[in-house]
């Protein structure tokens, strides 16, 4: 088994880079006359960064990347069945499998993290956590979320599908792509790890002065994010060039799947602003070395630090819930048999966003003390953003509308996303607004705003890619009625959980806090069964895509008679994706428009691919 | 080879020269608009030089160059 | 979109458009980085508008000379290597090199000199913004030591040159994000 070798024997590579970086980093604070050469914090530091370089060059970036930098010849192992899941590969379609199946398991870790918390508040007073467990579950729960929220859908379903959706080999970047993900298993890792360290009390935003003064898991926390940072942006990065150069012929700006434009704005807002985050962070692993960016009394300014951190975590929001968008309007398009509705109208949606999203990060810190006079611009600025989300909601309501709905678990999935969005954007108004804000900030509101917005919005859209997508992925097929189970089940469960905890909130609840006033006593209870009736429902659905991947019946190469280029290979496809390079000669959702034809194949070995589904679903 | 090296030569002397520029707006210019400005002005110009005489950035909209 | 207009020929990446698709990719990664050392420039003047510590100008202005200078060494090098000038090219990256770990010991100095500490504001921000800079420095000057030893061995030519062309790009970065540094942090008032 090359493959557990391969994996092991990186994993001791780590682990010797990491002990290596702390002796490094001791031999230098012994030579430079420091009184406790092994003690501090920036020993983790260099061990951070010496342990995950030698794990890449472990888990292969050496053969096939760093040999070429001293002039040697690379090499690239191909293995076969699931051991290429565990090497450093380069196909797409790999890569995105590997990043689905990781960001799963991550998800259902921290949603297991959501149940202890909601056990802990099903009552006042304190359970069987301690405050300072309540925090750290809490701040775990976050940031694991967050980075499902942000790599699921851009990682897992925009590597596998943009490539094949353009009619390209891969990626600009293959190898890029492949060190992108191998940066997740040392972030994890690292994350995971923060508990035995004391567990992260500051939440996933890391405010100081709490994140310079608590425990040492900060640090592992802000090198995580740091390095999960570098695979975000090279990732957009990635996608940018991908997108630009590497379309199929005939692939014109205007026939580009809506999904793809989606990634593609995405990708600009990953690429431009995910820096603040890391840079955010950088500052505080400084200031608990001793500098004083946020200390007041030196000179410093806490403030900085939440205009740095939501410079990014505003337009991150956009990360995440675009591709949903994208993905909902794929979906919906293609089930309803219909053109896409306002197509321009819904790409100059994406691209407002885009433009938008970097002026409005101060609408979190209405309440932070910050100048008064900035209120007022980022109140309107904010607002301003339901135009273009205004407008794909336009798109996907008009696609809608007359349309011959296929009501498949894809598209149940894809009109939640439209329902749930809804209800969070409603929601959003009231924090935007600076009266409003000031009496919901910090409470229970917040949390059910934008637990509908980031699951209702993309962890939806995310089920609907993966019920989409599963036959393409495995070549097999899901039991539907399970999914269908399981959509009604989410859908009520997650309504429940989060439309009742806007009441508390209203009420004053406070988040992030173990503990409430007891009058709120029935109404947690309630949330809180809610809650595990909602993370009861994806036991449904591990168990459909685990048997239906071993044992489900052999899917079709296109079981949705949809138009677009990745349905018009085989399912899975083969390594180079197309038995010919496609030509595209129209646009992708032309559904009952008379001859029109999305791709063809002009070289195409067999006849049965020479653009023949193309026009599929009449 | 001569061409692009004599670019190369004039734009490192205008480099030069707006260096001297900045650090004598910083040293010998009292009021504070018109240093802000000088500074400003002679970094961005530095800036701009470097990004396309040296950094080649045209040739992003190029498609393919000569060679 | 300016930036697509070769992608006719990019249906499936032929090897004639790889050169647009890594100076495209080389670019992007550049945009990333000007915000993170414009985020830092930000703070800069939001903690401390333009007071300023004394710093040692002689020195300031010597090191940003350096690294100009290196800016042309290196612009000579991609030069020589695009007309198959291997021997020249070789030399002036080598140079670039020396001057690259001047500027950095240069950097080093003045923070040894430097009477304000990490724990006042200016301090931090000093410390930090050379720092970040110098890192970059210096992982520019191990990639440039790096296409120097194969530059030696004849491996770059006019029809190979982008290992040359990157770094050299990767420099002038370094350098105009220098430009900026050097009078926010030596020259306000």
């Amino acid at each position: 088994m090359y493959a557990v070798k391969s994996v092991a024997g990186a994993m001791g590579l780590g682990l010797i880079g990491f002990y290596l970086g702390l002796g490094i980093v001791a031999v230098l604070r012994w030579l430079f006359g420091y009184p406790d050469p092994w003690g501090g914090e920036i020993n983790i530091i260099g061990g951070w960064v010496l342990g995950v370089f030698l794990w890449l060059m472990g888990i292969g970036m050496w053969g096939m990347w760093g040999r070429e930098w001293f002039g040697l010849k690379t090499y690239q192992r191909n293995l076969p069945g699931w051991q290429r899941y565990f090497t450093f590969n380069t196909d797409h379609k790999v890569i995105g499998i590997q990043y689905l199946v990781t960001f799963m398991v991550v998800f259902f870790l921290a949603g297991a993290l959501a149940m202890l918390m909601r056990a802990e508040l099903a009552q006042s007073g304190n359970q069987f956590l301690s405050n300072s467990q309540y925090n750290g579950t809490m701040g775990l729960h976050g940031i694991l979320m967050v980075a499902v929220a942000v790599a699921a859908v851009i990682g897992g379903i925009g590597n596998y599908a943009v490539p094949l959706m353009i009619g390209a080999q891969d990626m600009a970047f293959p190898r890029l792509n492949a060190l992108t993900f191998w940066l997740v298993p040392p972030v994890a890792v690292g994350l995971l790890a923060t508990p035995f360290l004391g567990g992260i009390e500051h939440g996933w935003t890391a405010y100081p002065p709490l994140s310079v003064f608590t425990n040492s898991s900060q640090v592992l926390f802000s090198l995580s994010i740091i390095t999960f940072g570098l695979t975000s942006i090279l990732g957009a990065l990635n996608f940018i060039v991908t997108i630009i150069y590497m379309r199929a012929p005939g692939l014109t700006w205007g026939r580009l799947p809506i999904f793809v434009w989606s990634m593609f704005a995405t990708s600009w807002i990953a690429l431009l602003y995910t820096q603040g985050f890391a840079a955010a962070l950088l500052l505080i692993l400084l200031d608990r070395l001793g500098f004083s960016f946020f200390e007041a009394s030196t000179g410093g300014d806490p403030l900085l630090y939440q205009h740095v951190f939501w410079f990014y975590s505003h337009p991150a929001v956009y990360i995440m819930v675009l591709p949903g968008f994208g993905l909902a309007l794929e979906i919906i398009a293609h089930f309803s048999r219909k053109p896409l509705f306002a197509y321009k109208y819904a790409v100059a949606a994406f691209l407002g966003i885009l433009g938008l999203s970097g002026v409005v990060w101060a609408h979190h810190m209405f309440t932070s003390g910050m100048p008064n006079y900035l209120h007022g611009p980022f109140l309107v600025a904010t607002e301003l953003i339901s135009i273009p989300t205004g407008l794909i909601f336009l798109s996907a309501l008009g696609t809608i509308w007359l349309g011959r709905l296929w009501l498949k678990p894809p598209m149940l999935f894809a009109l939640a996303v439209i329902f749930n969005f809804a209800c969070g954007g409603v929601t959003g108004i009231f924090l935007a607004d600076v009266p409003t804000d000031i009496h919901l900030q910090d409470t229970y509101f917040v949390v059910a705003h934008f637990h509908y917005t980031i699951v209702g919005g993309e962890i939806f859209a995310l089920f609907a890619a993966i019920y989409y997508y599963f036959p393409k992925m495995t070549g097999r097929m899901y039991s539907e009625r399970l999914a269908k189970l399981h959509f009604w089940w989410m859908f009520i469960g997650f309504n429940a959980t989060f439309f009742l905890m806007h009441l508390p909130g209203i009420k004053g609840m406070n988040r992030r806090i173990a503990d409430f006033q007891s009058e709120l006593d029935p109404l947690n209870l309630t949330i809180s069964l809610a809650a595990f009736l909602l993370g009861a429902s994806f036991l449904v659905f591990i168990w459909n895509m685990v048997y239906s991947w071993v044992r489900g019946p052999v899917a079709e190469a296109n079981p949705w008679q949809v138009r677009t280029l990745e349905w018009q290979t085989t399912s899975p496809p083969p390594h180079e994706n197309f038995p010919a390079p496609p030509v595209v000669r129209g646009g992708p959702y032309d559904y009952g428009v008379p001859g029109s034809i999305h791709a063809t194949f002009p070289s195409a070995p067999s006849a049965g691919f020479a653009g023949a589904p193309a026009g599929g679903g009449q | 080879m001569r061409k692009p090296m004599q670019t190369g030569l004039i734009v490192a002397a205008i480099l030069a020269v707006l260096t001297i520029t900045e650090y004598l707006f910083a040293t010998h210019v009292g009021d504070d608009l018109v240093r802000f400005l000088g500074i400003t002005v002679s970094a961005l110009g530095k800036a701009v030089l470097i990004i396309y005489y040296f950094m080649h950035i045209y040739r992003l909209w190029r498609p393919q160059e000569a060679h | 979109m300016a930036l697509a207009t070769a992608h006719h020929e990019a249906a499936h990446a032929p090897a004639h458009n790889h050169l647009a698709i890594n100076r495209a990719g080389l670019w992007l990664f550049f945009f990333s980085e000007t915000i993170l050392f414009g985020l830092l420039l930000s703070a800069r003047f939001y903690l401390e508008g333009i007071h300023r510590e004394e710093l040692n100008q002689a020195l300031g202005l010597l090191i940003t000379v350096i690294l100009l200078l290196s800016s042309v060494t290196a612009y000579t090098a991609e030069t020589a290597i695009e007309h198959d000038n291997k021997k020249v090219a070789s030399w002036y990256l080598f140079f670039t090199i020396v001057l690259g770990l001047i500027f950095a010991g240069g950097v080093a100095y003045e923070w040894s000199i430097a009477h304000f500490h990490r724990s006042e504001s200016f301090g931090s921000i000093f410390f930090t913004m050379t720092g970040i800079h110098a890192t970059h420095v210096i992982t520019g000057v191990f990639m440039l030591i790096l296409v120097w030893a194969q530059a030696l061995r004849g491996r770059y030519s006019s029809k190979n040159p982008w290992a040359v062309s990157a770094v050299v790009m990767y420099w002038h970065f370094v350098d105009v994000v220098w430009v900026f540094y050097y009078p926010a942090l030596y020259l306000t008032k």
